[in-house]
């Protein structure tokens, strides 16, 4: 069996020893599921464990790389995907009790991509209950119960990719695939002190992915490492013709090259001081130890502030109107009665009465939002900021408690699908993780994940890991 | 040649429609701008003294409207929980509506025409059919 410290490895570490021969994608897809065993149902993590289908691929994949094609880096490395993500014949439950018995008769395209790169799909992660679309108060608003956080199980994940996070900190699988709407990537990949990337808007297919809200929904990796989510989004990112969200071919697809993003200049960081109102002590001062070391590996860190707004109000009527939309079928049947949380349970009745006037103005402000964002882009490649100004809270705790901050920068980010990326950069008292996040400018996703990896050069908090027993 | 003749309606026609439409979708008290007997002070979420008084008229009549239709639905907390979303939800289109706008300020959603019909193969024209012109295309 091989030894617990490899299963932290990032997908890269993984694929030399793979491509070596040192272990074989079978040896590393048993690994993970005898480990996904013993600690995804403590931790709440799976909603599904695939062991017959995983261990099906692994060794379609090791047959392949012994015959000598190889087909790159996720080839036989173990993932998880969200379980909003449509996997052909395999329960989908959108982490909601009106859907747990929901099967789908195909793939989704994230799913094909990752199948045709020979990554092996180990199980689906839980998640919130319908991604929080209709509202929550409480960790436990899933079919699945509350994600605990390995690095205190005792405290949250965050959502909605609340088992994407779990797994990829516990050292469950390679890597996970999560989706964001409003934080549902960058806040668990924060409290759960791993990497996560939030793509530009229309670069990742969401072809058999539950729709939220059309506008806002994006797909992303969460690993350990920035260059690990590289990697993983050069694979997953593309246009997708059955998609007509996605971006056309040349400027939705990305292509992973290591020695080229090293090359690239410097990147001008815009360091945001005002974002949050209040910083939890133990946050402010991970992100100032952080501030600190950016001069020395950045072209250059200047003090930057965010245009006006109002961007929570842009981004919440948007969301709450396409909510309408793509639940309405549900909240007007009652049938949203069977969700678990109770405020998804009412939530979404207020979502109806959104007219179509205020939702076109909202859309009509959003474009001058997003042309006032692309002009800060002309003096910085990249803003800096805290992920969240708090760490992972008790798993009781209320969530209007638990975030208690307004996140201008989280509705900026989506309002105006702008690519992100949170990396850890630190540790409570209590060691519970700090995420840094690094914005770029809409398509510029090499920048932010440059900027992820340039910190991560410098910096060991992405090789930390939870001590679970 | 039109067989939807009957169903045609003029934008004056249509307008009018849509107006007593929602003039019926929104309790009399409220449409006459009386205030809501519903809501008694005391009652009201933190967020309606943030409001003014139009938009409080219009977040109690967007709670009534919704519990005239789904009313039965809920108990007293959920009824609680319903009025403060309709009133959070007003808050921010307060926000929203007073962000100045230009009359041309376009939506950032665009329509994205479909096109992808050009690129389907034709069915196979009867003989002696002229090709059409996504036909001709390489």
């Amino acid at each position: 069996m091989l030894k617990e410290s490899i299963l932290y490895e990032s997908v890269g570490e993984l694929a030399k020893r793979i491509e070596s021969k040192q272990f074989s994608p079978v040896e590393l897809t048993e690994a993970y599921l005898e480990r996904s065993q013993k600690f995804g149902p403590r931790l709440n993590a799976y909603a599904r464990l695939m062991p017959v289908e995983a261990l099906d691929q692994a060794r379609a994949a090791e047959k392949d790389i012994h015959r000598g094609h190889y087909r790159g880096p996720l080839h036989g490395i173990p993932y998880a995907a969200k379980d909003l993500l449509a996997v052909k014949g395999v329960q989908t439950t959108w982490g909601a009790k009106p859907f747990a018995e929901q099967v789908f008769d195909y793939n989704a395209t994230v799913i094909e991509h990752l199948k045709n790169v020979g990554a092996v799909l180990l199980g689906k992660a839980s998640m919130i209950e319908l991604a929080g679309g209709l509202g929550y108060s409480y960790a436990s608003a899933s079919l699945q119960g509350e994600t605990r956080n390995p690095w205190d199980t005792s405290c949250w994940t965050c959502g909605s990719s609340s088992g994407s996070g779990a797994i990829v900190a516990a050292g469950l699988a390679g890597f996970a695939i999560g989706t964001e709407t409003w934080g549902s990537i960058l806040c668990p990949s924060a409290f759960c002190g791993v990497s996560g990337f939030r793509p530009t808007y229309g670069r990742v297919s969401r072809r058999g992915a539950m729709a939220l809200s059309y506008s806002l929904d994006k797909i992303g990796p969460m690993a350990r490492s920035a260059e690990d989510c590289t990697r993983i989004f050069a694979a997953i990112a593309g246009h997708d013709p059955l998609d007509r969200s996605t971006l056309p071919v040349d400027r939705a697809a990305f292509t992973y090259s290591p020695a080229a993003d090293l090359k690239r200049h410097g990147l001008r960081v815009g360091w945001l001081a005002n974002v949050w109102k209040e910083y939890e002590p133990g946050v402010a001062k991970a992100i100032q130890a952080a501030h600190k070391i950016l001069p020395r590996h950045f072209a250059s860190v200047k003090d930057a502030a965010l245009p006006e707004g109002p961007w929570e109000e842009v981004a919440g009527v948007i969301l709450q109107a396409e909510v309408a939309s793509s639940f309405g079928e549900l909240i007007r049947s009652g049938r949203v009665k069977e969700l678990h949380d109770p405020q998804g349970r009412v939530g979404g009745y207020a979502n109806l009465t959104v007219s179509g006037g205020d939702y076109t103005t909202a859309q009509r402000v959003r474009e001058i939002l997003q042309k006032k964002m692309d002009a800060l882009f002309e003096t910085y490649d990249v803003l800096a900021t805290a992920t969240l100004p708090a760490p992972a809270f008790p798993l009781t705790m209320s969530l209007d408690k638990g975030f208690s901050s307004p996140d201008p920068l989280g509705a900026i980010g989506n309002l105006c699908g702008l690519p992100a990326l949170s990396v850890p950069c630190g540790f409570t008292e209590k060691n519970l993780p700090v995420g840094l996040q690094f914005v770029g400018r809409a398509g510029d996703d090499a920048a932010v994940l440059q900027a992820g990896q340039t910190f991560q050069h410098a910096t060991e908090w992405h090789r930390k890991h939870p001590n679970l027993r | 040649m039109n067989n939807s003749k009957g169903l045609k309606i003029n934008r004056r026609e249509f307008a009018r429609g849509a107006a007593l439409l929602s003039a019926a979708m929104v309790p009399a008290g409220i449409a006459f701008n009386e205030p809501p007997a519903a809501a008694s002070n005391s009652q009201l979420p933190e967020d309606a003294e943030k409001l003014s008084a139009e938009s409080r008229v219009e977040a109690e009549a967007r709670f009534q409207q919704i519990m005239s239709q789904y009313g039965s639905r809920f108990d007293s907390e959920e009824q609680k929980s319903v009025r403060d979303s309709c009133y959070g939800l007003q808050r921010s289109l307060e926000r929203l509506r007073a962000f100045p706008l230009e009359n041309g300020a376009a939506p950032a959603v665009y329509l994205k025409p479909l096109l992808e019909r050009e690129e389907k193969p034709q069915s196979a024209p009867a003989a002696g059919a002229a090709p059409t012109a996504a036909a001709k295309k390489p």
